[in-house]
């Protein structure tokens, strides 16, 4: 698995939408898609900085190491 | 930008003017004048196919260079030129270069050797010398270009 992005759990604690999250952090819904489902091979640091800005959380938060 | 667009824009005019002039030279010009001097000695007349053949591949390999310069100006007009896409039409080009490279090349030593004076020969190697040097390059910019294409498909996957 690798790296795994936690988008999902930070917003459900917040019960925040995915559209309403992609407009305020200003990444196109597909790119969320992307981020969530694993896909995603690399991520700015501006655009981490707007997402914890947003789910005021820590990058630790959001990025997690799972072994294969 | 406004400078590109500018760029491509003449280019394709005169990409064009180009075309036109090599299909006459290819189809009239060159053929007439080997037939021409075919009639006016009769003892050399069996040169006029093989030259006739020569002249018309040159320039094929010429126009085949123009089309995909301006498949690529496309390419470029459209942000795409940096994909898989370019690739085919550098290739075509390098290509032609070495096809028309070698058969100048087999001209300049069919003729270097038997012609009694030295200018046809060295118009013919400064030629061979200038097409080594547009194909060499031609294959540093295709490198180049790869280069480019795995950066910026790079860029594209960061969110």
């Amino acid at each position: 698995m690798g790296i795994v992005v936690r988008i999902d759990v930070e917003l459900a604690k917040r019960k925040m939408s995915v559209g309403d999250f992609a407009e305020k952090v200003g990444l196109t819904p597909a790119n969320v898609a992307v981020l969530k489902n694993g896909r995603a091979k690399a991520i700015r640091f501006s655009t981490l900085e707007n997402i914890c800005r947003v789910l005021e959380c820590q990058p630790g938060d959001l990025l997690e190491w799972v072994e294969d | 930008m406004k400078m590109t667009q500018f760029a491509v824009a003449s280019l394709r005019i005169l990409l064009v003017v180009a075309f036109a002039l090599l299909l006459l030279l290819q189809t009239l010009s060159f053929p007439g004048q080997f037939a021409h001097m075919a009639q006016e000695s009769p003892e050399r007349a069996y040169l006029q196919w093989p030259l006739t053949a020569f002249a018309v591949v040159e320039l094929l390999c010429a126009q085949v260079v123009i089309v995909s310069t301006w498949k690529l100006l496309t390419l470029v007009r459209r942000d795409r030129i940096f994909t898989g896409a370019a690739t085919a039409w550098v290739n075509a080009i390098v290509w032609a270069v070495l096809v028309a490279w070698i058969l100048l090349f087999a001209l300049f030593l069919a003729v270097g050797f038997a012609a009694d004076d030295p200018g046809a020969p060295l118009l013919l190697l400064v030629f061979v010398v200038g097409g080594a040097v547009i194909g060499l390059l031609m294959l540093v910019l295709r490198e180049l270009l790869r280069q480019a294409t795995t950066l910026r498909s790079d860029m594209e996957a960061v969110i």
